[in-house]
């Protein structure tokens, strides 16, 4: 055994871009390689649009803060949004003409439980390992990791053991293949709302944030403390109305219309690399775009 | 004192030196049946050459002080000795206060907390104070660090150690004194070149690495840290058996415990938090049980205080329990601004 030079470590260590200058500046450039990514938000955030555009961006060279490398996206939510990945898609080779079809390079495999996870792990790797395609695979993206686990388990003492037991030995081995590969890794989870009182175990202080709000509710992540282990970088999008002013009654001529608009933000909740540090986004045709603060 | 010069048989002496016997020192560790073996000796023999072997070496202190069984010290040495141990300091002088001056050299010391407290940010720290010059009143070593989890990031090292630089050169303008070179001679890239660093993937190979580190530093002799982030995460899967994965941990407790004396350096354990199920609710405890909370010397639980991250000693054989807060900032853990703010306007 050797210890591995970290001058050279730092010179391989890559990070994959969310294809948005602004996003990527408050997540320290991108998603980081060798490492497991959680994104963490509750439906209609844009979670997936995110895995989505980022799946777009790894065939990107690395001048252009890609990785260079094809995606491989497991989906565990049906069906896929493939007509969105092929709007995406033509933004994206709107602005990089050089790539014909980039969904080319995003291979999408269907998951239906957490067990099959772990059991198509080894066709994985074979197919990590099988340089035949033009671009190596260098992302994963398994949006959402939640989903596999809600439904299989019962909320019985056993039952949770063996479910953070599987946590625990899905997320060594992606550990291990990210590190091998020099992989990026993104997951992404629900979220789950707070009842009761809130100094529960539920409220337990996890990250920079002092809680997580989304659509003007407290929540927390989902798969509980076990979980939050098992990654390395936690980023949480949220959601809140917010009233913009009252427009002089356009719609009914009498009334008030409240104008309202949807903010979007991105919060990095931990990492072993990032300050405590946010983004406000908006979701247009084109993808996921972050909007500079003023 | 020479070998020679025992009062045995000049066979025996010649056996002796043709093995390498050749002082009395290199006597002072060898059983009466190892030695038998090694020389093809009786038993009988090879005790009596150890008792005269041991008598001169009595003759041979000036000071008389010879104890009794080898390896023993008297507990007034010892106490005069630990004076002198250095300890790393963890750049966040309450958080120093708190441990008495700093990581202890020698000992093995366990951190736990929820994630993104800061627990690899302190390691990471640790990893570059350790290489802090005597001349700055640090340890001067290196750093072996064990990642298990792969939440090491390099570009974050590099950031402490040049922030820990910085904090060297403005420190030695204050002081301006002749020893103390006025510029520092220190690089980054040394800083990171000096971390040994092991990525391990599985829980066999954490066991095998700890079963290598012996060999490791003894051909490394100037490290001084080893850091293990984290030590739970891979025995937290497929452990069925949980007797086989307590007998696991306190092989590998007793064997950080050994390099910690043999090579008097710290050994720095991270641990993961889990909830437990007593007197009718769920408490946030340590993970990995009852019996490994027994095997690490000191204790230190990082928790949320508000908005204020604090450390709280939980066990320790000479400190007091208690609690001190710290902050992670972009150059590392440092003291927490508002309680510098509380003691000003005190």
């Amino acid at each position: 055994m050797t210890p591995e030079n970290l001058l050279h470590l730092l010179q391989t260590t890559q990070k994959c871009t969310f294809g948005c200058p602004i996003i990527d500046r408050s997540v320290g450039g991108g998603v980081a390689c060798s490492s497991l990514t959680e994104i963490v938000a509750e439906s209609g955030c844009g979670k997936t649009q995110l895995c989505l555009q980022l799946s777009l961006c790894a065939q990107l060279p690395l001048s252009n803060g890609g990785l260079n490398a094809s995606s491989l996206y497991i989906h565990t939510e049906f069906p896929f949004p493939f007509r969105r990945l092929q709007q995406l898609s033509q933004a994206f080779s709107s602005s990089y003409p050089q790539f014909s079809n980039p969904s080319d390079h995003i291979f999408v495999e269907p998951v239906h439980s957490a067990h099959q996870l772990f059991d198509i792990m080894p066709k994985i790797e074979s197919s990590l390992e099988n340089r035949n395609s033009q671009l190596p695979i260098r992302l994963i993206v398994i949006d959402s990791i939640a989903a596999l686990f809600r439904s299989d388990f019962n909320n019985t003492p056993s039952d949770l053991k063996r479910r953070s037991s599987l946590f625990f030995k899905i997320s060594g081995k992606l550990k291990l293949l990210a590190k091998k590969y020099s992989l990026a890794v993104v997951l992404t989870n629900q979220v789950v709302d707070l009842m009761g009182s809130s100094d529960g175990l539920n409220a337990l202080r996890i990250g920079n944030l002092k809680f997580l709000c989304s659509s003007e509710r407290r929540v927390c992540p989902a798969l509980g403390l076990a979980w939050a282990n098992c990654v390395n970088s936690r980023l949480f999008l949220s959601r809140n109305e917010e009233v913009v002013g009252e427009g002089e009654g356009m719609m009914n001529g009498s009334e008030l219309v409240q104008r309202r608009r949807t903010r979007r933000w991105l919060h990095v909740v931990f990492a072993p690399h990032l300050p405590k540090s946010s983004c406000e986004y908006v979701i247009n045709r084109e993808g996921v775009v972050g909007v500079e603060s003023q | 004192m020479e070998v020679g010069r025992l009062p045995i048989s000049a066979t025996l002496r010649g056996k002796l030196i043709s093995s390498g016997y050749t002082t009395l020192s290199s006597l002072a560790s060898v059983s009466p049946s190892d030695l038998a073996r090694e020389l093809e000796i009786s038993n009988n023999e090879a005790f009596d050459v150890l008792k005269l072997a041991s008598h001169g070496r009595g003759l041979d202190r000036s000071d008389g002080s010879g104890a009794i069984v080898n390896g023993a010290e008297t507990a007034w040495d010892m106490l005069h000795k630990e004076q002198f141990i250095p300890r790393i300091t963890t750049s966040c002088a309450d958080l120093d206060n708190l441990l008495g001056g700093g990581i202890n050299v020698s000992e093995v010391t366990e951190i736990g907390g929820v994630p993104g407290i800061g627990k690899t940010q302190l390691g990471i720290q640790l990893a570059v104070n350790v290489q802090i010059p005597g001349a700055f009143g640090g340890v001067g070593g290196k750093a072996v660090y064990i990642d298990t989890e792969g939440s090491f990031m390099v570009e974050r090292a590099l950031q402490i150690a040049e922030a820990c630089i910085e904090d060297m050169s403005d420190y030695s303008v204050l002081l301006k004194k002749n020893a103390i070179p006025h510029q520092i001679q220190i690089e980054p890239k040394d800083i990171l070149e000096n971390i040994f660093y092991f990525r391990v993937c599985s829980y066999t190979e954490q066991i095998a690495l700890i079963n290598y580190l012996d060999k490791f530093i003894t051909e490394h002799k100037d490290v001084k840290v080893v850091i293990v982030d984290s030590v739970t995460f891979h025995f937290r899967q497929n452990f069925d058996d949980l007797a086989l994965r307590t007998r696991l941990l306190s092989e590998m407790a007793l064997k950080f415990m050994k390099l910690a004396k043999k090579f008097s350096l710290a050994v720095v354990l991270f641990n993961q938090v889990t909830t437990k199920f007593a007197e009718g609710s769920f408490q946030l405890t340590l993970a990995l049980g009852d019996s490994w909370s027994h095997s690490c010397t000191n204790r230190i639980i990082l928790y949320w205080n508000g908005d204020e991250r604090y450390a709280y000693l939980e066990k320790s054989p000479s400190l007091q329990s208690a609690s001190a807060p710290y902050s992670v900032t972009c150059r590392g853990i440092r003291n927490c601004t508002s309680s510098n703010k509380r003691t000003k306007m005190m």
